[in-house]
This record gives structure tokens, C-alpha cells and sequence, in this order.
């Protein structure tokens, strides 16, 4: 599965009302709160094998779905 | 230099002055010898504490810079920390610790000395924003700061230094150090902010507070109904004290050009208890959940844990008690930020208890809902979950006033076994120290905050849609607000009235 469609997948599980193709402020506009936060950074830890420390944890790194994107290939990237 | 006296407008006002007279870059000099004043007005020996909060946070900043090591790093972060919070633990806590060891060892001879400390103004408040600059430039969120003279003025900016809004550095420094024209609408705004907040604090807060005295300096001799009915005057004042000093702060600065965090977002329209809080004291909530909850849940020992849950708790318990965990231990700090009293650790395990229980519930809760056929996005639900959220924050608020932790179960006690309503209505209000006038104002201005409250909610920019309006219309209704502020305000003795709440924390 391409790590997009994962990527919604977990999503999806996390908040079914959310289209997560569209929004494009999840966190500045509290979309997701922390717990959704932490949850989300949980399955994408074990999904993509990556480690997100609370340094990642910005809203820039957050807010759509594509930025989510990026933050996982840059920590795949490093290894 | 309290807030709300008239050697504060003047300060204000010749510091405004100087700052659009000097050439623009040395505007943030301006800045920097006010906020000293300020600072100094309160207590000069209070400067050091000061002084020393800017000097260590400002070398662990210029240090983290130079090293690359990992472990390293981590030595100077944890360095800075505990140099920055031990001044912080050892003015709040010492007392109250060295206090309980010495009556645990009473008769042994031993005795730990007591000191006569005095917590300086606003030092949780630099001391937080100060950490919270060292922990970014270690997780390399921005470099660090080159100028100390720049820095002191982050640290001590003189409005925010007295109750925050705890504010971060890049979004500051930025602001403090660039140039500002004078702006006829910044300062308009400005103004109008700062007269919204007065009429917060010294027409409703400085009034609601003369109950709420009485009541609490004597609460074994008044019935529950008189209790409730201070908790209740108690819940209006410390929202229009703390909300009403933060206008009157970011108002000040607007006028400077510079744009503050915002730090309430209309709290008692809150649906639920995380909702509230995330609503109330915002930058402060911001400041745990970064620099506190997210390292901690994201911490080895909350990953093993988290591991362990989801294997015995298959589905969603398992993944959440882990964070519920993490949430429970940021209410606690925050209870015992509050003061080192058993009364505010019952606080924070009391709003740690609901919240923790309120996410591991809240699944079968919403399943519920769906079986007794109520719709949880609907407004007849809305209005029941921000009266119950109310109820809840109104039930915490007897820790937070109460004299001790005894005391606030007291008073609870008599509020559920001996109410006795007929104490409303049999004269007793009377004795409180407000008349009838008092309790006026206080009603319509709660009224006027619920309604502008309840139109940004809708979406209304309230000022916005002033701004629309005649401008008789908006100049009458400043000359309003000062006619009240002027006529109605509680003035103390030469006319200083009463300081803020949280400036003692």
C-alpha cells in the first residue's frame, strides 16, 4: 500500500469525520488536540519505523496531510 | 506599581511618549530601562532573582550553540533547568517542605530553618518563558539569541512580566526588537482593549472580590447556599481579574505594535473539562503540553508502558491510558505550580481524575448517546455539556479559594448537607458587604461579557462590527466605559485598588 493511502488509513481511524484531503490547518485550528497528537505520532512510529520526538511536534509538521507526509520521509530519510 | 492606579497610566503614558519620540531602532532600548523600572518599582532585591533567571537561560542558549555533542547538550539543558526551576522550587516549596519535616521530626531536636521568602512578581512567568526558550534552541527550533541586552528585554518585557501571557520566544523577539510607527488604529485599539479589561477588574473582579473576602474569612459561620453563592462570586472573579489583567497587557502593548498571545478564548462556554482548560490560562496550557505532555508521552518509559496497556487492554483503552497517565501528571504540576498546599494538590488530582476519566470514557459514552438517540453535535447537547463543565470547574474552584484543603471540604460539606436556601433570601446577602447597587453592576456586567462571548463564538468579530457603527456611536460608548470606570470603580485608599490573583504565583 503507497505510505499515503497508510498514511490516511491511520488517519481515518483516528478521526472518521475529518477529510484529511482538505484541511489544511489541523492544528491551528485544533482539528487535532494533543491526544489525537500523540495517537497519531504512536501509529506512524510503528507503521513507518521512524522515531518522532517531541522536537517534530509543530504545527508545520501537523497541519495537513502532505506535511505529515514530508516529516515521515525526512525521518526515513535520516534512518 | 499596581496596575490599575494612576502612577501606572502616567508610567504608561511616558513610556509610550519616549518610544515614538527616540529613533526607531533604539526603540527596544525604551523597552528594556521600562520594564526595569517596573521591575525595580516593585522591589529592587526582586531584580536579582531577575537578573539571574536572564543570565543563566541566555549562556545555556549561547552554549547549546557551540556544542554538538548529544550528551553534552543534555548536560547544559538539564543544567539550565534545574538552576532556572530550583529558584523557583526552592521560593515556592521550601517553606512548605522544610515546615512538614520538622513536624515530622518534632521533639527530636532536629529543625530545618524557616525563612520569611517573598516570591517575586511574575517570576513563574519568566522563569517559564525563559526555559521554554532554552529547551527550543536545544531541540534546534531556532538559534539562540547573540544580545543579552535583548534577551533581559524578552525575559522582562515589562506588561507580560506581571502575569504573562507566557509567551515564546520567536514569536516575540521579533516584535520587540523591530521598529514601530505610531498607528492611529494600534492605538485605538489599544485603548479599548486596556478600558475592557479595567472594567473587567476593578467593576466586576475588585467588587466580586468584597464577598467573596467575607464569606471565606469566615466560612464556618454561613450556610452552603452563602458558601455556593461565593464560589459562584469567586468563579466571576478571578475570570474578569486574570482575563481583565491580560486585556489590560496586550492592550498596552498593541498600542506599542506589538501582538501578544491570546491567553482565554471564552472558557465558561467550554463543553468539557479539557475543552476548558484549553480555553483558560491558554499559554500556560500551551507551555505544558509542549515542554511537559508531549515529551513525557513520547518518553521510553510512556512507550513501554503504552506497549504493555495495549497488549492487557486490547482496542482503544489500551492505547490511551498511557496519555490519560501523562495528562493526570500535567494537572498535578499545574495544581502544585499553584502554591505548595495540600488544597492545590487536590486540585490538580481532582482535574487530572476527571479528564484522565473522561478520555477513557468517552467512547462508551459517545455509544451511549447513540443508544438513547442524542445527537452529541446538536445544541441541546452543547448547553447541557457547558452547564455540567460549569458545575465541574465551579465544584474545583472551592480548592483553589478555599483556606486549606479542610476548609474547601468544609464548605462543600455544608453546600450538599446544609444548603439552607432561605439564607439568600432572609437578609444574610446584605452583611456580604455589597448593596444591592453592587450586585447590579456586577449582574449586567457579567450580562454584557456573556453577550459579546456569546457572539465571538458565533463568529462575530465584536470590535469589527463596532468599528462599522457611527462614529458618535463608538465614542459614546468609550466615554461610557470611562464614566463607569470612573463612577463605579473600587478605589481603595488613595485610590490604589487591589492587585491581580495570579501576579503572587
Amino acid at each position: 500500500m503507497p505510505m499515503e493511502e497508510k498514511l490516511l488509513k491511520i488517519l481515518k481511524e483516528l478521526r472518521p469525520e475529518v477529510d484529511f484531503t482538505r484541511e489544511t490547518r489541523l492544528i491551528d485550528e485544533d482539528i487535532l488536540d494533543s491526544f489525537d497528537i500523540i495517537a497519531l505520532v504512536g501509529e506512524l512510529n510503528d507503521t513507518f519505523d521512524i522515531q518522532i520526538g517531541p522536537e517534530h511536534l509543530l504545527p508545520e509538521n501537523f497541519n495537513t496531510l502532505s506535511c505529515i507526509l514530508d516529516l515521515v520521509r525526512k525521518l526515513q530519510a535520516e534512518g | 506599581m499596581p496596575v490599575a492606579t494612576f502612577s501606572f497610566l502616567l508610567f504608561i503614558s511616558a513610556t509610550l511618549l519616549v518610544y515614538f519620540t527616540v529613533p526607531r531602532r533604539s526603540q527596544w532600548i525604551v523597552l528594556l530601562v521600562a520594564s526595569y523600572v517596573f521591575y525595580a518599582s516593585a522591589g529592587v532585591k526582586q531584580l536579582l532573582f531577575l537578573v539571574l533567571t536572564t543570565i543563566i537561560s541566555f549562556s545555556a542558549g549561547f552554549l547549546l550553540a557551540g556544542v554538538k555533542n548529544k550528551n553534552k547538550k543534555k548536560f547544559i539543558l538539564a543544567s539550565a533547568l534545574v538552576l532556572d526551576f530550583g529558584l523557583l522550587v526552592f521560593l515556592k516549596y521550601y517553606n512548605f517542605a522544610a515546615s512538614g519535616i520538622n513536624a515530622l521530626l518534632a521533639g527530636t531536636g532536629f529543625a530545618l530553618p524557616v525563612f520569611k521568602l517573598l516570591l517575586p512578581l511574575g517570576i513563574s512567568f519568566y522563569i517559564f518563558q525563559s526555559a521554554g526558550y532554552v529547551i527550543d534552541v536545544y531541540r534546534g527550533k531556532y538559534p539562540p539569541e547573540r544580545n543579552i541586552a535583548r534577551f533581559a528585554l524578552f525575559v522582562s518585557f515589562f506588561p507580560q512580566i506581571i502575569q504573562g501571557p507566557i509567551s515564546r520566544y520567536d514569536r516575540l523577539a521579533p516584535q520587540l526588537s523591530a521598529s514601530h510607527e505610531p498607528d492611529f488604529d494600534r492605538l485605538k485599539y489599544g485603548i479599548q482593549l486596556m478600558l475592557w479589561g479595567y472594567l473587567k477588574k476593578i467593576i466586576i473582579a475588585d467588587r466580586a472580590a468584597v464577598l467573596v473576602n467575607t464569606v471565606f474569612a469566615d466560612y464556618m459561620n454561613y450556610p452552603g447556599s452563602i458558601a455556593a453563592l461565593a464560589v459562584l462570586f469567586y468563579c466571576i472573579q478571578i475570570y474578569c481579574d486574570f482575563s481583565g489583567g491580560i486585556d489590560i497587557i496586550r492592550g498596552i502593548a498593541q498600542m506599542m505594535g506589538i501582538d501578544m498571545v491570546e491567553n482565554f478564548r471564552r472558557p465558561y462556554f467550554a463543553t468539557s473539562l479539557a475543552d476548558f482548560w484549553r480555553r483558560w490560562h491558554i499559554s500556560l496550557g500551551g507551555w505544558m503540553r509542549d515542554y511537559l505532555f508531549f515529551p513525557l508521552s513520547l518518553s521510553r518509559p510512556f512507550y513501554r508502558l503504552g506497549k504493555r496497556t495495549r497488549r492487557l487492554f486490547p482496542g482503544k483503552l489500551g492505547k490511551i491510558i498511557p496519555t490519560s497517565l501523562a495528562s493526570f501528571i500535567v494537572f498535578f504540576v499545574i495544581g502544585i505550580w499553584h502554591g505548595a498546599s495540600f488544597k492545590y494538590m487536590a486540585f490538580g488530582l481532582y482535574n487530572g481524575n476527571i479528564i484522565s476519566f473522561s478520555i477513557i470514557a468517552a467512547p462508551y459514552f459517545t455509544a451511549f448517546l447513540e443508544k438513547i438517540r442524542i445527537d452529541p453535535q446538536g445544541l441541546p447537547w452543547r448547553i447541557v455539556q457547558i452547564i455540567s463543565t460549569n458545575f465541574i470547574v465551579f465544584i474545583g474552584r472551592y480548592f483553589t479559594r478555599g483556606p486549606s484543603l479542610m476548609a474547601a471540604l468544609r464548605m462543600l460539606k455544608r453546600t450538599v448537607f446544609s444548603f439552607n436556601m432561605q439564607a439568600l433570601r432572609d437578609g444574610t446577602f446584605r452583611t456580604l458587604g455589597l448593596s444591592g447597587f453592587d450586585l447590579f453592576l456586577i449582574v449586567a456586567g457579567c450580562f454584557i461579557i456573556f453577550l459579546v462571548g456569546f457572539y465571538q463564538e458565533a463568529g462575530v468579530e465584536v470590535r469589527k462590527a463596532l468599528e462599522r457603527k457611527n462614529w458618535l456611536v463608538q465614542w459614546a460608548l468609550v466615554m461610557a466605559a470611562l464614566a463607569v470606570l470612573v463612577f463605579f470603580g473600587i478605589y481603595r485608599e488613595g485610590y490604589i485598588a487591589s492587585e491581580f490573583i495570579y501576579q503572587q504565583y
